[in-house]
């Protein structure tokens, strides 16, 4: 049996979903997009017969008409495979805008159950519904539903109701007649009319089933919270606010101290391991498992619970509704870098992992958004550039969390000024977009989504780092070990190896930057394969075993230690982390480019510019960082003056270019 | 038409009462009477959500570029141009 | 001897790592270690909908 479940955007569909097929897909309270047709079986409880109960989950939509692309998603779905019944979320609070779809569904003649969903609010805004009123006059049943309860949710019923009517009859409540059917494909307006008469039948069936209390126009507590949380000026600096409290919780407090412990087993099988192994190993075998499996993996898997700190606050913070509110208030200044409220949420998506983020980026409907999106996501710092930001915020900036919320808004400020650069070479500065988003009520965040959310997170991280990451250290490891003519490599003379005689030229590159050692290039080379590499390398190629120190509840074995190791400044090292957090993304993640791009040119424009972006933006840092600390400018300079001065010249011709191209701006108030 | 010319040089006109969105009263309930808008698709989406002429929409707050309205008891934010071209009585 | 066990440990770690990756591979996961890969990471679903003039 084939259960849809068809629903407005918000309503607690995804909620639902997740209740009914226990899978744990993240639900977030605010504007996100559900792109392919999400499947799940139905959980045993719910389903007492013994065949399998498909539940299909859809793109939430506000109508099913021909017009919009979106929603004939649905359309095609519901007409296409046939499910045998349909469970239509509504939103209680809202039935006047809901019952729209509705009566939609239940013209395609599939049999329709509505769980009424948010029944809490209405109790709490003292709203009264007639639910009998309602079956007879929609001519469906409806169950009323909390799907935000574990317990008495009403799911039960609603399972029972969609299986009675499964292969039934659907009577519907609002009939089209045929002719005005077929012509409403072709002519705009006779559909128009059809609509309106049907929004005229669902008016007055909500004027006779519901009795309100609290008028939902006036202004109510949330709203003046959003006056506050949504403000023009005052957003942005709550929004650090949060950001910055987010990482504090995360990497200056909770985080490592859980870390703490967990890296102290580490190290304690790390020296159980070492102790069996004695003499009687080879070295090459014994540094190869000891060095780059059990040094490397750990040094990442360290991080460990500074992720799942993150991931639970961040997915406390997707609950609660308030970052709708963040996207309004980023809206203003993406707009006027041609970009629109839409394109942060592929990048908030990033904050976690950048490939479903830039997968996030295909319902932005105009062509150069959605590429501009798709290249720019990547800035925004992803789950597994943590352990690079933690190593170095802990190194050499003994934990301060400014860096980490600093490498946030940097990303902001780049993918800000990555659209306008873009929008001006292609020449479509003047386009004017609309920006309308729907604002979720504020709840109270699940903290059960929430560990359940991490956990997912923390065991997906573990396998990364057992596969991906792993063969990458090992790799690592023998190429550092070995040279050319495969003889082990004396002390001393490491930069004979196969992975310093690779990485050497690249090194060279980096001179200007303040890092031109193979290790570090190398690190950063691996970097492409998993931005966790850079952890991972550096711990092998510096022969490091632990950043966290088991003794104080510090991030790092004495700071000096490791900056002593890598020869960093702090300059230097604040334009290592810059580098490696704004160059291009993991092959993965180029890999979703590809895909969203659809244009060569555009995907390799955008790596072009990423790298660009990255050299650039370190150099800066690297040079600026020394001539403030030590009153001269760092290495390289005039060579890198000079790359970084060709770059920024092409890209300004191309800019100038673009605008010869451009539109003049059109008028406003023009209909 | 004259109306909101006025209002763009923040001339009084004749009548202090909006004309569209963008210069209605906070916490105001008014009836649409136009959508001004070559976008049809953007003129269509509202539709769904039962923003068209003769339907009621409240301005719940502004916040300086965008509006929080409220249409069919649902809250929605927009942004100055979209406020404009919602035109009401 | 204890060579071949550490040779044998190994093997038997790079081995699982190699397998893991290659059935994730051929089964269509973009990308390894991310959750619900190949899908949305937020399935809130909505559509906020923009319009181009």
């Amino acid at each position: 049996m084939k259960i849809a479940l068809a629903g407005n955007p918000n309503s607690g569909k995804t909620t639902l979903f997740n209740a009914l097929t226990g899978s744990q897909e993240k639900v977030g309270n605010w504007a996100g997009v559900t792109i392919e047709k999400k499947f799940g079986t139905l959980k045993s409880k719910y389903n007492p017969t013994k065949e399998a109960i498909e539940i299909v989950d859809l793109p939430g939509a506000y109508s099913m008409s021909p017009f919009t692309s979106e929603e004939s998603i649905t359309r095609a779905f519901v007409v296409d495979e046939h499910p045998d019944v349909i469970i239509n979320i509504v939103d209680a609070t809202n039935l006047s805008r809901s019952l729209f779809f509705t009566t939609q569904l239940l013209d395609l003649g599939i049999p329709v159950v509505v769980a009424l969903n948010k029944t809490d609010l209405l109790t709490r805004d003292q709203t009264v519904l007639d639910i009998k009123g309602l079956t007879n006059r929609m001519k469906c049943t409806f169950v009323k539903t909390i799907a935000t309860k574990t317990q008495e949710n009403g799911l039960d019923a609603l399972i029972k109701e969609a299986m009675a009517k499964g292969g039934q009859k659907q009577a519907t409540p609002f009939q089209v007649p045929d002719e005005a059917l077929k012509a409403a494909q072709y002519d705009a307006k006779i559909a128009e009319t059809q609509d309106r008469a049907r929004y005229d039948f669902v008016k007055e069936v909500v004027r006779s089933v519901e009795k309100r209390q609290v008028e939902n126009r006036r202004e109510t507590m949330q709203d003046k919270v959003d006056r506050i949380v949504a403000h023009r000026w005052l957003g942005i600096p709550i929004f650090g606010a949060v950001m910055w409290l987010v990482f504090s919780v995360s990497q200056t407090h909770l985080g490592p101290f859980l870390a703490d412990t967990f890296v102290g087993w580490i190290d304690a099988f790390y020296g159980v391991v070492e102790g069996a192994m004695g003499d009687s190993v080879s070295p090459l075998l014994s540094s190869l498992l000891l060095d780059g499996v059990i040094g490397g993996v750990g040094a990442v898997v360290g991080f460990l619970p500074l992720i799942m700190v993150l991931f639970f606050m961040l997915a406390l913070l997707e609950d609660c509704g308030y970052m709708a509110r963040v996207a309004v208030v980023m809206d203003r200044f993406l707009k006027r870098v041609g970009l629109s409220g839409k394109s942060i949420i592929p990048m908030v998506i990033g904050t976690g992992c950048a490939i479903p983020g830039i997968m996030a980026t295909r319902t932005i409907k105009n062509e150069r958004q959605r590429r501009t999106t798709a290249m720019l996501t990547p800035f925004m710092p992803c789950g597994a550039k943590l352990p690079v930001i933690a190593l170095f915020s802990g190194a050499f900036f003994s934990d301060a969390a400014w860096v980490g919320t600093t490498m946030y808004f940097m990303g902001i400020a780049l993918i800000i000024f990555g659209a306008m650069i873009v929008v001006r070479i292609t020449g479509e500065k003047n386009k004017r977009t609309y920006f309308i988003m729907e604002l979720p009520e504020y709840r109270f965040p699940s903290i059960k989504r929430a560990t359940l959310s991490m956990l997912d997170r923390g065991k997906a991280f573990i396998i990364k780092a057992g596969t991906i990451i792993l063969l990458c250290n090992a790799l690592v490891q023998v190429m550092q070990t070995f040279n050319w003519q495969f003889q082990v490599v004396e002390e001393g003379m490491e930069s004979t190896s196969i992975l310093a005689s690779i990485a050497s030229p690249f090194a060279v590159l980096l001179i200007p930057l303040g890092f031109g050692a193979w290790q570090l290039a190398a690190a950063a080379i691996t970097g492409f394969i998993a931005k966790e590499n850079v952890v991972g390398t550096l711990a092998v190629v510096y022969g490091i075993t632990n950043f966290i120190d088991t003794d104080a509840l510090e991030l790092v074995s004495g700071s000096s230690s490791v900056a002593e190791i890598m020869g960093l400044t702090s300059a230097a090292a604040l334009a290592y982390l810059v580098f490696n957090l704004f160059t291009p993304p993991c092959f993965a993640a180029i890999g979703a480019m590809n895909a969203e791009m659809e244009n060569k040119k555009w995907l390799f424009g955008g790596i072009a510019f990423q790298l660009g972006t990255g050299y650039v933006t370190a150099f800066i840092v690297y040079q600026v960082g020394t001539l403030l600390t030590t009153g001269s400018v760092g290495t390289g300079f005039i060579p890198g003056i000079i790359v970084v001065g060709v770059m920024i010249v092409a890209v300004i011709a191309m800019m100038r270019r673009g605008d010869r191209m451009a539109v003049p701006k059109p008028e406003a108030h023009l209909a | 038409m004259v109306g909101l010319f006025a209002n763009a040089f923040g001339l009084k006109t004749r009548s202090e009462r909006p004309t569209s969105l963008e210069s209605a009263a906070i916490g105001e309930t008014y009836t649409i009477n136009s959508i001004e808008t070559t976008d049809s698709e953007m003129k269509h989406f509202l539709f769904t959500l039962g923003c068209f002429e003769g339907e009621r929409v409240t301005l719940v707050s502004v916040l300086s570029d965008l509006y929080v309205i409220s249409v069919k008891d649902a809250r929605y934010s927009i942004d100055r141009e979209l406020a404009s071209a919602i035109g009401i009585d | 001897m204890a060579n071949i066990i550490v040779f044998g440990i190994l093997v038997l770690l790079f081995g699982s790592a190699i397998v893991y990756i290659v059935k994730a591979k051929r089964s269509g996961v973009k990308c390894i270690g991310c959750p619900h890969s190949g899908k949305s990471q937020c399935s809130c679903d909505d559509q906020v909908v923009n319009f181009k003039l």
